[in-house]
Order: C-alpha cells, then sequence, then structure tokens
C-alpha cells in the first residue's frame, strides 16, 4: 500500500515536471516580447534592452529554465509582466474565491447528482432513468459558457432576481466591513453572524454555482447509478432483500454506502475540470478568481502568469487524481 | 499492395459486427434520434454554402443599417451588430465546427496512433518513455492544455486545432498500446516477424490496421467533445477570428449586446449545445453496445 | 471510506444551515445595503474598464495610473486643451527667457505631502530629477531639460537645451508628478513600486488589490482644504465586463464609467437616473500601410486603400456616431490640426482607378490586417473595411491579437513577414502634436512605434524644426506641423480613420465633473460631489 502511494507520488512529481518544462517552453517559442511587456505598451528602445536583461531574457534557454525551476522550488512562480508584482502572492489573492465556487457547486451536485443517481438506479430504464440519462449527456454537452450568459439573461435581465457578477454588491462592499478569516467569503459571514454580507454572497454565487455545477451532476448521477446497479446485483444485497429488509434501507443504507468509493473518486476528478470550468465561467460573472485573472493574461500574454495558473491547476489536479486513486486502492471493489 | 490487402482482411470481419452495432443503434429511441441529427448535420455542413438565405453575410458583406434586429421573416434568428443574417451563419457555421472537429481529431489520430503502436509494438524502454510521456500530457486538467497552447501559438482557428490535436493524442495513444500489446503476441504477427518482416512494416502493417477500430469509433465518439472545446477556445477569442461564422466566437461577440439582444447569443449557443448533445448520445449508445456488459441482443 | 463519510456529514450539516439561512433571508434579491446618510463617509465609486493601475511608482506609470495617480499626486500645472489655457497647480506662476531656454516656476506656499513634509523647489527639483534617471515610463518627456536649479526656496528654474514647450510638458498626465523628497530619500528605489505613495494630491492611498480595485480616502491637510461639498472617499475599480458596468451606473452603485457599448449608451440616455456626458478627445484611430512591402510600398495602392475606407459607416456603426472622420494626424480641437487639409472619402470608383493605375486593374491582392484583440470598434472597423475592400477585389484578413504580439509581428526584422496594415489608436503624452508625427512617422533606425515604416525626410525636417521652435513661437510651430501633415496625406502611410469621442455615463446625482481629454479616462475626484 504504501509503495504504492510513494510510486504514485513519485510519478505525481515526474508529471509535474513535464508539465513545467512543456509550459516553459510553450512559453519561450511564442512570438511576443516579454520584456516589452514588461516596461508597457508605449516603451522606448532603451527601456526594452534594459528590461532584457533585468529579467535574464539575455541568457541562454537552460539557464532561464535552471532559474525558473530553482524559483519554483521556494513557491516563487515569477512576477506579472503586466503588474511586477508576484504570480504566486496573486494567485493567493484570486484563490479563495474560485475555491468557494468550486466547493459550492461541487457540493450542490452531489446533493443533487446522488438522489437522481439512486433515483435512476430504483427505476432503471424507466422514465426516471431516462431523463437522468439524458440530463447526463445534456451537462456534459452545454457550453458552460452559454449557460452561463443565459441564466444571466433570464434571472438578471428578464426577472430580475439575481445580480449580473461579482462577489458581493458594491454597496455593501462599500459600506461594510467585510469580515475576511478564511477568505472563503460564505463562511467567513456565517461565523461571524454577519447576514447581510451572507445573503448578498448567497444571491452572488447561486448563479456561477448552478452553471458550474451542471457538469459534475450528469456525472455523479451516472457514476451512483452504475455503481449501484452493479452492487445491487451482488450477494449481501440480495440476502439482505431476502431477509425481507425494507427495500428503502436496502437501498439508502447497503447498497448506497457501498457505492460511494466511485462516486467519490468521480467527485474528486470531476473538481480538476469543474476548476478549469470555472476559467469560462468566471469571465461571465466577473468573479474575482483565478479564472478571470488567467483571462486577463490571456489577453495580454502574461506568460509568467498563464504559467502560474496551469503548473497550480495541474498540480491540484494531480493532488486530486492522487486522491482518487488512493481511494480506488483502498477499496478493492472500486472499479471506474 | 500487400499493406492494402492486409488493412482489407483485417477490416473483413468486422463488418458483420459493425452491422450487427448499427442494427442494435437503430433499436434505442434517443441513439437512432441522434443519429438522425447527426446525418443530418452533416448534411447541411455539406450544402450550407447554398442553403443559407444570406451567403453574402458569412464573410464577405456587412449589412450595418439593419444592425441588431430580432428574428423575423427576413431573418430568422435576427441579425449581429452588424447587420448580418444569424440564422445564415449559425448554419453555415455547422461546416465550420465540423470541418475543424474533423481536423483535429484526425491531427490526434495522426500523432496519436503511430506512437501508440510502437509504444505497444516495441514495449521496454521505448515503451516506458512514450507511456510517460503520455501520462503527462493526460494529467492536465481537460481544456487547460488546449488554452495554454493556444495563447502561447496566438489565435487562430489553425492554431486551435493544433492545440487540441496536441492535448487530445495521448487518449488514443493510450487506446492503441493496449491493443498493440495484445495483438503482437497473436500468430500472424509472429509469423511475420519470422518471416523476417522488417519491424516498421509489422507495426503499420499488421498490428495498426488490427487495432484501429476501436480507436476509430472512440474518435468519432469525441467529436462533440471536441466542437465544445473548439467552440470554448474560440469564446475565449484564441479560436476563430471575426468575421468567421464559428459559433464559440459569436456566443463570445454577443457578450457586449446580449442583454439587449437575447436572440444574438441563444442560437449560436443552441447550435453548440445540440450538435455536441446528439454526438454525445450517439457515442453513449455506442459505447453501451460495444460494452459486452451492458449489451442487450 | 469511514473517515469519508464523516466529512460527508459535516459537509450535510454546513449545507442544511446555509439551505435554512437561505430560506429565512429570502432567497435572491441584492439590495445594496442601507443608504449612506449621516456621519457615513461620501464614497465615490469609479467603475473602470480595465486594471485601475499597473506599476505605483509616479515616476515610471505609463498606462492606465494615471487615473488613479491624478488624484493622489499633483503636477506644477494642468493644461486645459480646449481653452489652451495653462492653470496653475504647485506653481503659482511661471515664465521663460525670451530665447525659450530658461523657464523659472514660482513654487506654492504652505503644501504639505502626506507624510508631512513641506513642498518647496527642492522637492521639484528631486521629483523630476529622479523620474529623468529611472528614464522609464515617459520619463522622456523631459529630454529637453539639460539642469534643474533651485533658485531660492520657492523658485526653479528648468534650463533646456532647446525651447521646448515647458509649460504643456510640466502639465503632462504621466512622468511629471512632484513626490516627497523625505519619502525618496529615506526608502529603497522600489518603495513607491510596492504599492506605497507620498504625493500632495487630496487623496491617499487606503487600500489596493492589485490589478482590481484600488481604495483612496481624503488627506485632511490638502493645501484647496476642504471646505464645501467633497467625497471622503473614492474607489476605482476594475469592471471588465461591459453589462456589468452598465448595471452598477443605473442602480447608482457607481457614481461613473465609461466605454459602454454604443447600443447601450442610446438606451441609457432617455434614463433619468443616468447623465451621459459626450466629449472630445484626443484619441484618434489610425490605419498604418506597410511601406516597405508590396504592394502597399506604392503610393498609389495606399491612396486607393484611403479612398476604399468606409469613414462614414465606421464612424456611424463601428463608434455608434461618436466620433468624427480623422483629418491629417492631429485631432480636431488639438493645436496643430490642420483645418484645411485634405481628407480622403470613401469613394470606390476613384479607388478602382488608382489601382488600376498602380498596376491592379482587377484588385486581386491579399492583404492582412492586425487588431487589438478585444476592442470592439478596432474589430468592427476592420470588419466595415474588409467588407469595401472585396468590392474592388482586394482579399483582407483580420487577425486580433494582443497587443504584445501585434507589436511584436510588426518589428519582425523582415518586411515580407509583417502585417500589411496595422490598426491602433494613439493620445499625446503631453499637448503636443509631436507627440503623433514624431512617434508615429518620423523615420526610425530601429521600429519602434512608427508601424508604416515610412521615411521622408522633408517631414522629419519640418517636424523637428516645429518642436524646436514650440516653446517660443507656439504660431510658427504650427504652421510647420501642418505643412508637414500635408506631405503625410498625400503620401498615405496610414488611414486617417477617426477621432474618437469620449462617452462618460455618470449617475444624475454625482456632479461637478469635467472631462479633459489630456488627461484620458481620468476623473479628478477633489472637483465632484454628489448631489
Amino acid at each position: 500500500m504504501k509503495s504504492f502511494i510513494a510510486k504514485r507520488i513519485i510519478l505525481g512529481m515526474l508529471v509535474l515536471f513535464g508539465v513545467v518544462l512543456i509550459t516553459f517552453v510553450l512559453t519561450r517559442v511564442i512570438p511576443s516580447n516579454p520584456a516589452a511587456q514588461w516596461v508597457g505598451h508605449r516603451a522606448t528602445l532603451e527601456q526594452i534592452k534594459a528590461a532584457e536583461i533585468e529579467l535574464g531574457l539575455d541568457k541562454p534557454l537552460y539557464v532561464q529554465l535552471g532559474k525558473y525551476l530553482a524559483d519554483l522550488s521556494r513557491g516563487d512562480l515569477g512576477r506579472s509582466l503586466r503588474s511586477h508584482q508576484p504570480v504566486s502572492a496573486e494567485l493567493k489573492a484570486y484563490l479563495p474565491a474560485t475555491v468557494e465556487l468550486v466547493l459550492v457547486s461541487t457540493i450542490v451536485a452531489m446533493f443533487i447528482g446522488i438522489p437522481l443517481g439512486v433515483a435512476s438506479a430504483k427505476r432503471k430504464d424507466q422514465m426516471v432513468d431516462h431523463i437522468s440519462r439524458f440530463f447526463s449527456v445534456g451537462a456534459v454537452s452545454l457550453p458552460t459558457f452559454w449557460v452561463g450568459m443565459f441564466l444571466q439573461l433570464i434571472f438578471y435581465r428578464w426577472l430580475e432576481i439575481f445580480p449580473l457578477g461579482d462577489q458581493l454588491s458594491m454597496g455593501i462592499k462599500l459600506t461594510r466591513d467585510i469580515p475576511h478569516i478564511t477568505g472563503f467569503l460564505l463562511f467567513d459571514s456565517l461565523i461571524t453572524g454577519d447576514f447581510v454580507v451572507f445573503k448578498d454572497a448567497l444571491a452572488h454565487i447561486i448563479l456561477p454555482g448552478i452553471t458550474i455545477a451542471l457538469y459534475p451532476i450528469g456525472l455523479v448521477a451516472r457514476m451512483t447509478r452504475s455503481a449501484l446497479l452493479e452492487i445491487l446485483d451482488e450477494d449481501y444485497i440480495r440476502a439482505a432483500r431476502s431477509y425481507g429488509l425494507p427495500e428503502r434501507m436496502v437501498l439508502w443504507s447497503y447498497a448506497l454506502k457501498n457505492s460511494l468509493g466511485p462516486t467519490a473518486t468521480v467527485v474528486a476528478l470531476s473538481i480538476g475540470y469543474t476548476l478549469v470550468n470555472t476559467f469560462l465561467v468566471e469571465a461571465i460573472f466577473s468573479w474575482p478568481g483565478i479564472g478571470s485573472y488567467i483571462s486577463s493574461a490571456v489577453i495580454s500574454l502574461d506568460y509568467p502568469a498563464i504559467m502560474g495558473v496551469t503548473i497550480f491547476s495541474a498540480c491540484a489536479y494531480v493532488v486530486l487524481n492522487l486522491v482518487a486513486d488512493v481511494i480506488i486502492a483502498l477499496d478493492p471493489r472500486v472499479r471506474v | 499492395m500487400t499493406k492494402s490487402l492486409g488493412i482489407i482482411k483485417s477490416i473483413k470481419p468486422r463488418i458483420r459486427e459493425v452491422r450487427l452495432s448499427l442494427h442494435l443503434l437503430g433499436r434505442n429511441r434517443l441513439t437512432r434520434l441522434s443519429l438522425g441529427v447527426v446525418i443530418l448535420l452533416i448534411l447541411t455542413a455539406l450544402v450550407s454554402p447554398f442553403i443559407v438565405p444570406h451567403p453574402e453575410h458569412i464573410e464577405k458583406e456587412t449589412n450595418p443599417v439593419d444592425k441588431l434586429q430580432p428574428p423575423s421573416g427576413k431573418y430568422f434568428f435576427g441579425t449581429d451588430e452588424l447587420g448580418r443574417d444569424i440564422f445564415s451563419r449559425v448554419i453555415y457555421g455547422t461546416r465550420i465546427s465540423l470541418k475543424t472537429a474533423l481536423v483535429a481529431v484526425g491531427l490526434a489520430l495522426i500523432i496519436g496512433i503511430p506512437l501508440g503502436a510502437i509504444a505497444g509494438a516495441t514495449g521496454g524502454l521505448v515503451d516506458e518513455v512514450i507511456m510517460r510521456i503520455t501520462d503527462i500530457f493526460l494529467s492536465f486538467p481537460p481544456l487547460l492544455l488546449a488554452i495554454a497552447i493556444a495563447a502561447f501559438l496566438g489565435p487562430s482557428l489553425e492554431n486551435a486545432m493544433l492545440a487540441i490535436a496536441v492535448s487530445w493524442w495521448p487518449w488514443y495513444t493510450r487506446l492503441i498500446r493496449g491493443q498493440a500489446v495484445s495483438i503482437k503476441e497473436r500468430q500472424f504477427v509472429k509469423a511475420a516477424r519470422a518471416i523476417g518482416t522488417p519491424p516498421i512494416r509489422i507495426i503499420f502493417g499488421h498490428i495498426v490496421p488490427n487495432c484501429i477500430a476501436p480507436v476509430i469509433v472512440q474518435a468519432s465518439m469525441d467529436i462533440g467533445g471536441v466542437i465544445l472545446t473548439i467552440a470554448s477556445l474560440s469564446f475565449l477569442g484564441l479560436g476563430a477570428q471575426s468575421p468567421t461564422p464559428e459559433w464559440g466566437l459569436m456566443v463570445s461577440t454577443s457578450r457586449n449586446y446580449f442583454l439587449n439582444a437575447w436572440w444574438y447569443s441563444i442560437f449560436p449557443g443552441l447550435a453548440i449545445f445540440i450538435t455536441v448533445l446528439v454526438f454525445n448520445l450517439l457515442g453513449d449508445g455506442l459505447r453501451e453496445i460495444l460494452d459486452p456488459r451492458t449489451r442487450k441482443i | 471510506m469511514k473517515l469519508l463519510l464523516r466529512k460527508k456529514s459535516i459537509l450535510l450539516t454546513v449545507i442544511s444551515i446555509m439551505l435554512v439561512a437561505l430560506t429565512l433571508s429570502g432567497c435572491g434579491g441584492s439590495d445594496t445595503g442601507e443608504d449612506t446618510v449621516g456621519d457615513q463617509p461620501k464614497i465615490a465609486f469609479y467603475a473602470f474598464n480595465s486594471e485601475p493601475i499597473l506599476d505605483w511608482d509616479p515616476s515610471v506609470e505609463y498606462s492606465n495610473g494615471i487615473v488613479v495617480l491624478n488624484n493622489i499626486y499633483e503636477t506644477l500645472l494642468r493644461y486645459e486643451p480646449l481653452s489652451e489655457e495653462v492653470i496653475p497647480v504647485l506653481a503659482t506662476e511661471y515664465s521663460k527667457s525670451d530665447d525659450g531656454l530658461t523657464w523659472t516656476f514660482k513654487i506654492r506656499e504652505g503644501v504639505k505631502f502626506h507624510d508631512g513634509t513641506d513642498l518647496n523647489a527642492e522637492a521639484v527639483k528631486i521629483s523630476i530629477d529622479r523620474t529623468m534617471e529611472l528614464g522609464q515610463g515617459a520619463a522622456f518627456i523631459w529630454d529637453p531639460v539639460e539642469e534643474i536649479v533651485v533658485r531660492d526656496e520657492y523658485t526653479v528654474d528648468f534650463k533646456l537645451t532647446y525651447p521646448a514647450p515647458l509649460d504643456l510638458i510640466a502639465s503632462s498626465g504621466y512622468a511629471a508628478f512632484i513626490m516627497s523628497p523625505q519619502a525618496i530619500e529615506a526608502n529603497p528605489e522600489d518603495w513607491f513600486s510596492q504599492g506605497n505613495e507620498a504625493g500632495t494630491g487630496p487623496y491617499m492611498l487606503q487600500s489596493f488589490k492589485m490589478g482590481d480595485e484600488v481604495v483612496m480616502t481624503k488627506f485632511d491637510d490638502y493645501w484647496k482644504g476642504w471646505e464645501g461639498d467633497h467625497f471622503d472617499k473614492v474607489v476605482i475599480k476594475k469592471v471588465p465586463e461591459t453589462a456589468s458596468r452598465r448595471q452598477l451606473v443605473e442602480k447608482g452603485e457607481a457614481d461613473v464609467t465609461m466605454e459602454l457599448p454604443y447600443e447601450d449608451i442610446e438606451a441609457l440616455k432617455g434614463n433619468p437616473a443616468v447623465n451621459v456626458m459626450d466629449v472630445p478627445s484626443f484619441q484618434n484611430l489610425l490605419a498604418f500601410l506597410n511601406t516597405e512591402k508590396a504592394p502597399l510600398d506604392d503610393k498609389l495602392v495606399r491612396q486607393a486603400l484611403s479612398y476604399a475606407f468606409p469613414y462614414g459607416d465606421v464612424v456611424e456603426y463601428a463608434m455608434g456616431g461618436y466620433a468624427t472622420q480623422g483629418r491629417g494626424s492631429i485631432p480636431a480641437g488639438h493645436w496643430g490640426h490642420g483645418k484645411d487639409l485634405f481628407q480622403y472619402q470613401h469613394d470606390l470608383d476613384k479607388a478602382r482607378e488608382l489601382l488600376a493605375q498602380a498596376g491592379y486593374p482587377d484588385g486581386g491582392l491579399e492583404l492582412l490586417l492586425t487588431y487589438m484583440a478585444g476592442d470592439e470598434a478596432e474589430k468592427k472597423t476592420a470588419e466595415l473595411f474588409k467588407a469595401e475592400l472585396a468590392k474592388i477585389g482586394i482579399h483582407l484578413e483580420i487577425r486580433g491579437m494582443p497587443w504584445e504580439s501585434q507589436w511584436e509581428l510588426s518589428k519582425n526584422p523582415d518586411p515580407e513577414k509583417r502585417q500589411d496594415l496595422l490598426v491602433m489608436y494613439w493620445w499625446p503624452d503631453y499637448a503636443s502634436p509631436y507627440s503623433w508625427l514624431y512617434s508615429l512617422y518620423h523615420s526610425e533606425e530601429e521600429i519602434l512605434f512608427n508601424m508604416a515604416y515610412w521615411k521622408n525626410a522633408e517631414f522629419d525636417r519640418l517636424i523637428d524644426q516645429g518642436n524646436e521652435v514650440s516653446g517660443i513661437d507656439i504660431g510658427e510651430a504650427e504652421n510647420l506641423y501642418i505643412q508637414a501633415q500635408e506631405i503625410l496625406v498625400d503620401e498615405a502611410p496610414s488611414i486617417f480613420a477617426y477621432d474618437k469621442r469620449y462617452v462618460w455615463v455618470t449617475s444624475s446625482s454625482f456632479k461637478g465633473f469635467e472631462s479633459n481629454p489630456i488627461y484620458p479616462n481620468v476623473v479628478f475626484f477633489y472637483d465632484t460631489y454628489r448631489e
């Protein structure tokens, strides 16, 4: 077991090194001059030359890579070409909003996805099952960015129920002290009992949260369904049934418990996907997270920032994969 | 000559299986329906330049006098910010999306198949190196690698296709390697090796033709996902360029207008959704049929 | 597995609490909290379309940051281009010698920096010396200055190498700020960049989130005092989505915003809650034609393109009418603008004729145009132009790129690999035609902003001469600049697309705001108040 995990971790490190290498090479072959970006839109030639030396761009590629790796090992992702601030500090500032959004939508996905999966397993090949299947495939087929706009159109423009975007109303932001403990707005405002902020934050997270949750809902429902179907076929469930245990108990307490492994795996894996999906959605909802951060970095070709987000997301993805693998290893029944 | 014969020989026994699959495919109503829509989409893509009411609005002309008109008898889906007919552009967009998706998947196959076949057939260090590289590529969250590559290559539809191919090939490599590993132990491969056929010819003349079928099936099931990825890249400004009527780009441009011109974002978005949906439903159906565990005859 | 389940039950609890809270609070609705009256501070909110500031160093920042810095720092003078008046700020008066080589400024007494230091002549010298020494951003505007001499506590002389218009330079919105000498001396060089300030302006930096928002609070010892109606705090925040900016200003959450789509502006005009201000700007859109590459190395083809450009449609549909066709390279309202310069009109027959003369009777040309990705007006302009060119047999490929890539492509060592047309906005660093004519059209050893790669000795001579006399005889300078533009218009290295107008949308209770085109996008918040 230990050696399995150790092996996975080593492989994970190797993968991350590969990710760094690929992104690094990519950034160096692009037709753009980072030095010119560093000094701004209207630079003089002397300023650009000076910046090339300052940024070490005059050095050979392998020296630059060595420096980047050395910095990276200290958690230093370099400086943004636009703001000249450390990318790691900027990521830190933008991360909580994204994590909050991902968590909320993942939780929502589990609360809708698991019952949906149970229902369609219980009534296999019936109406519920068909609807659930259609919904699952549909959720995966939806262009998230478009769903976001669609929801804005309905709930902001037409029904005027929810705000258009951002994490809080400007009025609240300007006039109240916003609690800042963990950085997660909903959580912080809840534990400090600031219900005005909580309510406002909740109203703001609903539309982007739903938009992002659609994909994992479909995934979780499908996975729960297939895992349950497999388990319901097993002997001990049949035994439980034959003893005359109520069907509800068999389903929810015996079978579901044992099907949570694969579902948890899928959830872990889908978080990685959700994270990237937020990149598309945050821009639409002006959500102040790393998705908005990478969008503006992409527009201005701020490659230390793009690399930073890429490496960070790949890290998160590798860790989540590792978690999923460990779950699988712990529970031999799980087969994904 | 021998090569093509090999392919034909290896494909022949599969024809029956394909026919059976098609038969099964037709039995599920949802799958049948999606197959129909896919065929319709392909036909649309082929003839779209000739059937749209305003072919001049696809690329060539602008018509700013009629900008942002709501849907009407003249413009079924309304008009965009330069007065172009959104209906014509959405219909023509089918052609662009299907074409780019095909090219992107094709490129991914061109990279993925040889690498997977070589890895599987050769084994040893070569296998290890290729598969670890594959692992690295597979460890990027989906879409992220494509975003990064497209961002660095510069925005254009060609670069978006390239970016997708680069982030997609490892799936095929992994798939075909698994097949190749089992096939290389088969009798006919061993025979070929025994008579001294060069390894390259063994790989591409015997192994690849025999394990290509599942890869092709997988690739066709991926079309939906690829179309969605292209639209996403274009939406981020990393794909098609104006005035190309690419769906994702149209939704992206509509962001400045959609709150007052709902039709502008709705129709191109629906087009993406429906297209991706039918391809995915078809893929889902295919998967059920091909998976012996769920296959019901 | 057990562990996982326990975690799950925690999650469950959290969610149930959230759901209960949601029901209790009556889901939805985004009311903005209670109105801020009484002792609450009065806060102005500016919904800005981009990052409010990129570099906090007032000697260096050469981008959006002037929007923030002009409220924290002050300059010696301020320029009102429409009335061509120079207004005293930190200088109370100034004079120049007859040869225009020595400019003497009287410095205002009783002005304090935010760190408590007093303003004097020495502070002015130290600030401008620092800016020149760092040599970054717009520091080059001080190039004509040879030496700054402190004559007494409140008098300072600027010695120039040629008679440049130092009053205009000293009123620049970039790189002309006066900083506390105490702060400069006591701190390392990057102290400012770290997000610190030491200005004399009405507002002090309170807090900021880089690339996102800046909060400023009033400086109690500001030399103009706080009598009358002013804002206590100012927030400038990046709100990139046009729909969000519109929503904020419509709901009265934002006091002022800009860069809304013209479709929205039409709709907002009828809304009594907001005020639409349509004011001139000194920003103009130019399309540079690659004069080092066939076929645009041929003047006739360039002129043909100048005739093919749909000026009227671009003004009306790309800019919603909030622009006027350009005449020469200097926008109307700015000195040096040639009212009688020749103006190309949209005329496809003429364009065809010129193309035929140049040896392309049926067109058959393929050209590449680059513009800055994300700029809706540039994109529409390009698309409208493309449609016109198609009518005369020219295929235009248009490519939206990040500015950095666009610029890098334009500097490719091989002219054949560069773009054929490049669309770009320009605006002046300080109020001088030289800013356009030198940066954009003066021959360059190495490519910087001359995106047409155009070289014309006579043109160079005229504008250099104009620059050198502008400090003593602005009328003569103006004549020279207009003469130079006659060559420019005839040679057509660029298409003069339009002079942009700025459209500000303010909440109707936001008063006292006047837009000054030489300080683009800047709101001097001290002058504003809420009714």
